[in-house]
């Protein structure tokens, strides 16, 4: 593949039947260039140093996290690694950072820190030369990843794989140790194997669920002007430049009209040789197509495990509890019924519900000239910002209950009776759990909202007649309203 | 200007569900009585996983462990306990006293005071899912989830109705 060939899903223009983008930029509606706003902010990223620096401190307490998961106390709540990946990091991550700052973590994840070295055998400059279309000098074999794989299919199944033992990974810290080793073992390995960022775009079980819910964040990088992009000899941003790498996420910012896929890494802006990458701030929800079947199931497979977790984590059912906990509780055929419904849930029957519900929609709204895969694509991006409130209101309870445990492990980080700064022996103390309730239900409101409108403009956009449009959307719409009435009875019920 | 009338029209419809959801179905019925709940503790759940009971009602709770030591906290009551395999004894302490001395117990009383759903959860670390070691008192008559759930239909409607008074406005124009 050409460098400049990016893959057609990745930066495919509008198709047919939906409205042309604006002629300066993907961006509709209200946005803020914050560039422009603070320039301040432009120079930062733009410094050759700026990955390298945010990257590095990041680097460094993953790796003593994973000394203190070696190390440490096999008791979860009293290690470092899982209080602050999997409560701190997984709070912030889901409720501010992919809602308000897009996959800006895949700006500071350490997982392919080794592999950019491989590629590039350098920190912080830029090589140039030549290497397969490029003008940066790569190392590694530089193969092509292969096109059958060249979605997100790899990061959904590993994703419910690791979730299905997400009890063990959760709260057992030497599985944490293996889990995350291993992603920055394979991201090495492939990175001197593939061009680019082959791992983050294909294989990493994060960077999949970062770039579906990245398409409700606020923020985008963008062309300001596709003018510009469409009258540029020289594609910096995809092939390189001597002022920045080319993308390594395969990304040409002439096509660019989604955030699934940018990891904002800031090498497009340092590139470019006409200005013309903004860093935009934009409403909620603003990216609202799915383009593959792949993502569509991730949205599936999301909505299904905020609910599993919901029940496994935070419900009171032991026995559920019991077939999570397959390695300390020995039970193989109540994992197996656990895993089995997991994934039968998420692969299968929501799948299956959602699509009738659009195929009776279709019929309600007596259009049979719309495709089924059409309207199913376009519907399932319900599931988008529904999934992600469901996540964030899966996710307050983890830090209002639990998040003493951070003071605790800040001054004993391994669990073997030091007191750093004298917060070791803070007792647990929840903060307002009785009021827990009282946040979760208005997300689930907001997400049920989102949802609800989602598909109704879609379903507009379709149609052109809102009574069709109404019919077309309904059974979809109580689908939701089903499904978030099934999440209040969990939090609330 | 348009936006706005349909986001009023919406909410305004969404609080009408609520509050008669609400109004049909959140007043409690029965009269106040004393439940006994004789609850086992073990790794990682307690028994009974779920207690039902109304506003007003008196909750007994006899707590023992069936193995290692665990504690009970219960959000929204001021209560916290740790229960020792094999003792009939709890020792009860007050989250709003801290500096206070916890006292041995054989029952701790609660009275159902306040509506909604309460988890009860293991405060003393008891293993690997200790985190996740809950139970839920739920107090009848349960209005957040009662409201929030029929403001959830009421939020379909508004949405429909907004949708479909866009089309009468279409047409007529």
């Amino acid at each position: 593949m050409n460098a400049l060939e990016t893959i057609e899903r990745r930066s495919a223009a509008a198709p047919t039947g939906l409205p042309e983008p604006s002629k300066r930029t993907f961006l509709t509606g209200r946005r803020m260039e914050l560039f422009e706003k603070f320039p301040r902010l432009y120079w930062l990223v733009t410094r050759r140093w700026f990955q390298f620096a945010v990257v590095v401190p990041n680097l460094l307490f993953f790796y003593a996290f994973l000394i203190a998961g070696v190390f440490g106390s096999p008791v979860g709540n009293r290690n470092i690694i899982i209080i602050f990946i999997w409560i701190l990091w997984w709070f912030a991550l889901i409720t501010a950072l992919v809602p308000f700052a897009s996959r800006v973590w895949c700006t500071v994840c350490p997982l392919p820190f080794f592999g950019d070295w491989i590629q590039r055998r350098a920190l912080i400059n830029v090589r140039t030369g030549r290497t397969c279309g490029l003008q940066n000098q790569m190392y590694g074999l530089n193969k092509k990843w292969p096109k059958a794989l060249s979605n997100i299919w790899l990061q959904n199944i590993a994703f419910l794989g690791l979730c299905t033992f997400s009890a063990m990974l959760v709260t057992r810290p030497i599985v944490t140790v293996w889990v995350l080793g291993s992603l920055i073992v394979l991201a090495a390995l492939m990175a001197g194997v593939f061009r680019g960022r082959t791992f983050c775009n294909y294989v990493c079980p994060i960077s999949g669920f970062l770039s579906l819910f990245s398409m409700t964040s606020t923020l985008a990088l963008r062309s300001k002007d596709l003018d510009v992009c469409a009258k540029c000899k020289t594609k910096s941003c995809s092939v390189g430049s001597d002022k920045g790498w080319a993308c390594p996420w395969g990304i040409y910012m002439g096509k660019l009209d989604r955030n699934n896929y940018c990891g904002l890494c800031m090498e497009c802006v340092k590139s470019c040789p006409n200005d013309n990458i903004g860093l935009f701030l934009r409403p909620a929800m603003s990216d609202t197509r799915i383009k593959g079947y792949d993502e569509s199931w991730k949205a599936f497979i999301m909505l299904t495990l905020a609910a599993a977790y919901s029940i496994v984590l935070l419900g009171p059912y032991g026995i559920v509890k019991d077939f999570a906990n397959v390695a300390e509780v020995g039970d193989w055929k109540g994992f197996g019924i656990y895993a089995g419904g997991l994934w039968l849930t998420a692969l299968a029957a929501l799948p299956a519900a959602f699509a009738a519900c659009v195929w009776i929609g279709r019929r309600l709204a007596g259009r049979s000239d719309l495709g089924q895969k059409e309207i199913f694509l376009g519907l399932s991006y319900v599931f988008v910002p529904m999934g992600l409130l469901a996540w964030i209101a899966f996710s307050f309870p983890l830090i209002m209950i639990n998040g003493s445990y951070i003071l605790n492990v800040m001054s004993d980080p391994m669990g073997r009776g030091w007191d750093l700064f004298r917060t070791a022996q803070i007792h647990w103390s929840p903060i307002l759990p009785e009021y827990v309730g009282c946040i979760q239900a208005p997300l689930l409101f907001l997400g049920a909202f989102y949802a609800i409108r989602a598909g109704y403009r879609f379903a507009l956009e379709k149609t052109g007649t809102p009574a069709v449009a109404v019919r077309l959307a309904a059974p979809v719409s109580i689908l939701v309203t089903a499904i978030t009435l099934a999440f209040l009875k969990l939090f609330v019920g | 200007m348009r936006v706005m009338r349909q986001a009023m029209f919406v909410l305004v419809v969404v609080v009408l569900f609520a509050v008669a959801g609400v109004w049909a179905n959140g007043r409690s019925a029965d009269e106040p009585q004393t439940r006994i709940i004789h609850m086992t503790a073990r790794q990682y759940a307690f028994e009974p996983s779920t207690i039902r009971a109304n506003l007003g009602d008196t909750l007994v709770f006899r707590l023992q462990s069936a193995d290692v030591m665990h504690g009970f906290y219960l959000e929204g009551h001021d209560v916290e306990a740790v229960i020792t395999p094999q003792s009939p004894y709890v020792e009860l302490r007050r989250p709003s006293e801290p500096d206070a001395r916890p006292q041995k117990v054989e029952e701790i009383v609660v009275t159902a005071d306040r509506t909604g759903k309460f988890r009860y959860r293991c405060s003393h670390t008891c293993g690997t899912m200790h985190p996740f070691m809950m139970g839920e008192l739920v107090v009848a008559p349960n209005r957040l989830f009662i409201a929030s759930s029929w403001g959830i239909v009421g939020l379909t409607a508004g949405l429909a109705g907004t949708a479909l008074s866009s089309r009468k406005k279409q047409n007529g124009a």
